[in-house]
């Protein structure tokens, strides 16, 4: 049960970072993916607060269902390389770098900032 | 193909739909496939906090991402159905950023070198599995 509420979990996740994707498309004709940045960040914070909100054993179905469902679906690690990848070949390489190097770096802020919420 | 495009109803539906039916089976493969990943025996370990599964996860998800936008997704725009189907919503559901950065945390509690280092390492395998996904067979 748990699996599958997972699942659908993931499925939202995912849904929002392609909203978020596609409303920074239509109004700004780029092809940074800087929504695909945000949605990783945006779900690290959630994943930092979910982690120190949800510590009990009892959590454990909902934690994995915020966890791995939600905040799993909403981050993407394939496209955080890949788009970058793409961006490279086509000689967009500070772009690139700079994508690989601050993703990491908005989503351990961003996973603070859920943590000390949960405080 | 102006990347600024607004769908149609009937194609923003079908995007959705796409994108979810992509994030669940993702999302569930992950959920399953970490079931592999061995429960910390000591919990003071950093070394034992490795998420080696999510790390295959996600360099798998990676090569076959770039692989996939390199060659049969090459010309497709990023509203494209199985664009959104494969990329966003499966690959998507299926790698974690969220999880790794727990993990990365889990493992700077523990020892603060050892989290530098496996986040750095994690990177690597990004990056490498993004470099051989571009590469193209001969």
């Amino acid at each position: 049960m748990t699996l599958l509420v997972t699942s659908l979990a993931g499925a939202l996740g995912a849904t929002v970072r392609f909203l978020m994707e596609y409303v920074v498309r239509r109004h700004h004709p780029t092809r940074r993916p800087w929504a695909t940045v945000a949605a990783n960040a945006l779900g690290s914070l959630i994943a930092g607060y979910v982690v120190y909100r949800l510590t009990s054993a009892t959590d454990a179905s909902l934690r994995e269902i915020l966890l791995t469902g939600f905040c799993g679906g909403l981050t993407t690690f394939s496209s955080a390389f890949a788009i970058p990848a793409l961006l490279q070949r086509e000689h967009h390489w500070a772009y690139a770098v700079v994508i690989v190097v601050t993703t990491p770096i908005a989503c351990v802020i961003a996973f603070a900032i859920g943590m000390s919420l949960a405080h | 193909m102006p990347a600024h495009v607004t769908l149609e109803p009937k194609r923003f539906a079908l995007a959705i739909g796409a994108v979810m039916v992509g994030g669940a089976v993702g999302t569930l493969l992950r959920d399953l496939a970490l079931e592999l990943q061995p429960a910390a025996a000591n919990r003071t370990s950093w070394a034992a906090q490795i998420p080696w599964v999510l790390l295959l996860i996600n360099a798998v998800g990676v090569y076959v991402a770039t692989h996939l936008l390199r060659t049969v997704l090459r010309a497709h725009d990023p509203n494209d159905p199985w664009r959104l189907l494969l990329i966003t919503g499966l690959l998507g559901g299926f790698t974690s950023y969220s999880s790794l950065v727990v993990s990365w945390v889990a493992i700077w509690h523990r020892s603060v070198p050892a989290g530098i280092a496996v986040a750095v390492g994690s990177l690597g395998t990004g990056v490498l599995a993004a470099w051989l996904g571009l590469r193209r067979r001969r």
